[in-house]
This record gives C-alpha cells, structure tokens and sequence, in this order.
C-alpha cells in the first residue's frame, strides 16, 4: 500500500560551533510507517531525530510535516505542533518526579483548557491499555524502568499523535521488559495506525521495522 | 498553570521549599518588627503629651527671683502673654490650644506646687478629672481646690477642709491621685486658672523677673494635627525665642535615645537590608530551582508547552511560595511584637517640664514616664508585607523568564 509522507527532512544540516553534526541528511517518515534510526554513538542519530521532532532547529535543510514547513514557525508554534502531532519517548523515560503516574501521562494536556476528571479519564484509558491500572497514583519513584517506559508511552500518546519519536526507549531495561515495550511499540503501530520513528542501535530491535535507515559521521548510509 | 503540579512541587521538594520560606520569612519578620518598634517608640514618644490632652506644649525659662518667698513660678515656666497665645491659636494647623499657671507657693510653714487650670478644657491639665480617687472636680467659676491623694495624707488634708495658698483660702473639694496624673502635669493642689493668674499677678516676685497680666499664663498646651507638629515647632520657637522650650513628640523621641526612637533612617536603611535580603534569597533559592530542572523544563517544552505556559507555572510556584513566606513572617512578626509589648520603657521627662522644684528633695531627680512599649503591627503594614513577598515573588519569577525562555526543549535529550 503506498501511503502518503508525514514527515519529510530535506538536506538536513545542524552545526555545532565547528563541528557538524548532522551533514545534509534527507529522510521521510510515511503515515504509520515504523522506521528506525541506527548506528553508533556519536553518529548523530538522536540529533538527526530532535531536527525532525521540531525539538530543533536545523542549522541548514527544512522539514516538512503534512507539506507545512515547520522550521520556519516560532518556538511556540513548534510546541503547539508537538502538542498536537507528536508523542515522545526518551530512553530515561523523564517522568516529572513529583506527578503521579497519571498526572505524567496528562502532563501534554495540563495547558488545554480541559477538566481534572477529563483529563484522568484519558489517562486512565491510557494506563489500562499499558495494563497499569493499578499504578496509576503512583510515583515515578515507586515504579520499575518498565512501569515507567510504560507510562512514557502512554503520555506520548494522549495526544493522539500522528507519530511517535522515539529515542532509544529501551536503553535502560532489561532484556525481557526491552521485549515487552517494543511489543507494546509495535501493537500500537499495528492497531493504531501511528507512525514512529525510532533510534536505536540494537539491530535486533531495528530489524523488526517497516524500514531500517543507517546512519554514520552525521550522514545517513543506508 | 496547573495547581496540582505546583502544589506537589513545593511539597515533595520540601528542603527547597522551607529554605526559600523560612528565608524570606525571617527578612519580612524583620521588616515588620524593626517598622513596628519605630511606631512603638514614637507611639511611646507621645505618651506624656497625649496624658494631657496635647500634641505640643509651650513654656518659656527665665530668671529666678532673688529670694524665693510665696508665689514664684518655676525658672522654666515665666511669662507667656495672651497675645502669644492668641498668635499661637492661630497657627495653621493648631486644632485648639489650653493654658495653665504653675507656681511655686512658698508659704511661711509650707511650699505648695499650684496648678491653675480650665477646668472645663479637654486640651491641659483638666483630662485629669479622671484621676480623682474621691471627691469631685474642680467646678467652672468655684473658688475651690484639688489636692493630689500623697501630699493631702501627708498633711493630713481632707475633702471639706479649707487650705490657705499665699493668703487666698479655698474649700478642698476632691483629692487626686498623682500617679495617675501626666508627669508634666503634677502639682500638690490644682486651682481654677482664674485664681492662679490671680495669684500671680499678686505676687512681687512673679511681678519682678517676669511681668505678668491677669490674662497671661506661663504653660501653653497645643492640639494640633499631627501631621503639623514638626512644622509647628519650628514656627513655635521661632515665635517665642530662644528661651522658649516646645515639647513635642520628637522632643520626647530624641530623649529615649533608641536607634529606632534616633533615625527613622536608620529604621528604612534596616528595612531596605530585610527586604533585600529576603529577595535574594528568594532569588537564588527560584534560580537553583530552574537550575535544577532545566531537563524538567525541556520535557514540558517538548510535550507541548508553550514558554509561556512554563513562565506561568513556574512564576506562579514563585509567587506562592512567596505567599507563604510573607505570610509565615507576618505570624512570626505577631509573636515577637507580642513579646516586645512586654517591654517596659522609660521616657524621661526634661527638668524643664517637671514641675517640682529642683531644689526641694528628690526635685533634681530624673523623672520619667514609664509604659509598655505598645507594639502593635498596624494592617496597613501587614498589608504591605505580604504585598512585598508578592512582588518578590512576582519579581523573582519574572527575573528568571529568560533563564526559563533560553532552556530548550532539546533539553530532555541532551543526557539521553
């Protein structure tokens, strides 16, 4: 099935002082397609994916989200359109340490204009899809690596987004609970149609996306 | 901005939270109770004036009479004519004026301390009404006497009994008692003013170092409005001389010798040191905050909130906090005010306006009025407090809205 481009980076560049991080890289990212970024420390995976996210601003190149350039709109507009468009998670989870599990999870929603009970009912939907129920007022203290990958999830989807960074989200588990949360990854590309755009340099995890992108010295190799 | 978010912050970073209380606590506490003495002391500085009624008293030194036989008055208390008094009824801001006569009576088996007195006057010696143990008052227009409680058991003087002061005898028609009575109003007998300018005007002595008219007086008491007083002082001693003394509030101020009583300089200096203080403190404690969740701050960027969303939340835990810490300086000003209320302090009363002979025993003793330092924290000063932690918490908050505005959302990557 062919399907259209969400995301597109055009000759993307980003320097810092002397030293170019990410030289002249062009990917695009289909709709709910599940695409991971390997290679090695210091290739500029993470970097390339921060540029891609809007986290950034490239020092060079453009990158287009639904045909709208977003590295011409103001660090406010790019917040809003993070808040509206994409889910994050990050390999050490950043849960805020003082909300609960649930609060973590409605952290994007808090400057909507929208009732606590609306808000926890998402969250909550949420967190039983991540079968975390019982978690829910929980601190992030009181959770495993996994719990807290979980929860990460589950806020990086209350949005709804169209896609999901991803930035080794199971650098810091186990093996067996690595397995349950790129489960967890994959289920919601299948059911939910979510694209996600993954860093990672575990080929193991890699080979089992839609499509693999190498990248090496800031440049994508394959 | 999300009130539960703040509320958790401030209370699961609870060393972070009292330090940045306690501190600003202690620099609003200390602005509170340094303004609140200052208003004690001079609060305390009007006291002997307020016992009678004024806000500025008038008298004028002179000479001695060669030889002190019958009625003299006080080398610190001669002549002021009624056209002066008229003058000095006139004076912007002058609100009323009462007059009295104090002499010394020294009769041949016994000296008396006389005070005339309109007995009908609320601004003088005549507030004392309250004072009397028994008997009545003196009445408008009676040639009658009051005697003060110590000297009448003394002489054993009671009500009904006729006293013989330079040659005049009255009915005595109540005693009053002395410690009751203002220290510059303390006499052993208090007569009509009619019959003590008579006396007066009688006496050679009087006559002879200081011409006096039947109309004249030699103690002038000012109610005046208060914002005045210092204005009117100046004006008083321009207009009676330089022997003139002029009683005033700051007069009394200057004798009790405090650094708070001294300065209302040194009061603001100390004041502007708290408030400095404390907004530093608040300052650094608000900027090891931001300092310390700089990834925090990313993470909220990157999940979608605008800088000013953070700007909101984090101004608004600024400003809580900063709630909390005015709020927590304002009770500890309340107990130390309290405990400072049970201070006792002494004003002395200058030789010039006590009315005892320094020459009889005990008369060259330092006289003071003593009272309880009436510490009180007035709302308009507790109102300013808490409204000062709010802008240093304003303040602070928006002091760091470009640390806050310059972290990145690419923060929360950065130790990925």
């Amino acid at each position: 099935m062919n399907r259209p481009d969400i995301l597109v980076g055009n000759n993307l560049s980003k320097r810092y002082g002397n030293l170019e991080v990410v030289k002249g890289v062009s990917l695009s990212v289909a709709a709910g397609e599940f695409v991971c970024l390997v290679g090695k420390s210091g290739s500029g995976k993470t970097t390339l994916l921060s540029l891609l996210s809007g986290l950034e601003y490239p020092t060079s190149g453009h990158v287009l989200f639904d045909g709208k350039d977003i590295t011409s709109a103001t660090e406010d507009e790019l917040a809003l359109f993070r808040r509206e468009h994409v889910g994050f998670i990050f390999q050490s989870f950043n849960l805020i340490p003082t909300l609960s599990a649930w609060e973590n999870v409605a952290l994007p929603l808090f400057p909507i204009k929208m009732t606590s009970d609306e808000r926890r009912r998402r969250a909550s939907e949420l967190l039983a899809k991540m079968d975390m129920t019982d978690r829910m007022d929980h601190l992030p203290s009181a959770l495993s690596g996994g719990e807290k990958q979980r929860v990460a999830i589950a806020r990086a989807l209350v949005n709804h987004p169209r896609i999901i960074f991803a930035d080794e989200p199971t650098g810091n588990l186990d093996s067996v609970t690595e397995e349950a949360i790129i489960g967890i990854l994959k289920r919601l590309h299948t059911e939910e149609g979510v694209a996600i755009l993954m860093v990672t340099h575990e080929g193991e995890i890699a080979k089992t996306a839609d499509r693999m992108v190498q990248m090496h010295d800031g440049e994508v190799i394959s | 901005m999300n009130l539960h978010y703040l509320v958790n912050e401030l209370y699961y970073h609870k060393r972070r939270t009292l330090t940045a209380i306690i501190g600003l606590s202690i620099g609003i506490a200390l602005l509170i109770v340094i303004n609140a003495l200052s208003l004690a002391y001079h609060d305390a500085a009007r006291a002997p004036l307020r016992e009678i009624g004024a806000d500025i008293t008038v008298q004028r030194s002179g000479n001695v009479p060669k030889e002190l036989i019958g009625p003299v008055f006080p080398c610190s208390a001669i002549t002021i004519n009624n056209d002066e008094v008229k003058k000095i009824a006139e004076l912007p801001g002058v609100k009323g004026v009462g007059k009295a006569v104090l002499l010394w009576v020294f009769d041949p088996h016994r000296a008396w301390i006389v005070l005339g007195i309109e007995s009908q006057n609320t601004i003088g010696p005549a507030i004392l009404l309250n004072a009397v143990t028994s008997g009545r008052f003196l009445g408008e227009g009676k040639q009658e006497a009051l005697v003060e409680a110590g000297y009448a058991q003394q002489f054993a003087i009671k009500i009904g009994d006729m006293i013989t002061i330079a040659g005049r005898t009255y009915p005595v028609v109540g005693l009053l008692d002395a410690s009751k009575a203002a220290k510059i109003a303390v006499a052993n007998v208090y007569l009509p003013l009619a019959e003590a300018q008579d006396i007066a005007v009688s006496s050679k002595q009087v006559q002879s170092v200081s011409p006096f008219d039947r109309q004249d007086v030699n103690l002038v008491f000012i109610r005046a409005d208060q914002t005045k007083i210092t204005a009117l002082s100046s004006t008083l001693h321009t207009m009676m001389g330089k022997q003139a003394t002029i009683g005033t509030p700051d007069s009394f101020l200057k004798l009790l010798g405090s650094l708070f009583a001294l300065s209302d300089k040194f009061t603001m200096a100390v004041s502007l040191i708290a408030i400095i203080v404390a907004a530093l403190i608040a300052f650094k404690t608000m900027a090891g905050n931001i300092a310390e969740r700089a990834r925090e701050i990313g993470v909220l960027k990157a999940v979608g909130w605008t800088g000013r969303n953070v700007v909101s939340q984090i101004m608004a835990e600024s400003v809580v906090q900063s709630l909390m810490g005015g709020i927590l300086g304002l009770v500890i000003a309340v107990v130390a005010a309290f405990g400072l209320s049970f201070m006792r302090v002494n004003i002395p009363i200058p030789w010039e306006m006590s009315p005892v002979p320094h020459f009889l025993p005990g008369g060259g003793d330092q006289i003071f009025k003593t009272l309880s330092l009436p510490v009180h924290i007035p709302w308009t000063l507790a109102a300013f407090a808490i409204l000062l932690s709010l802008i240093i918490g304003g303040l602070t908050g928006g002091i760091l809205t470009r640390t806050i505005s310059r972290i990145k959302p690419s923060e929360v990557l950065r130790h990925e």
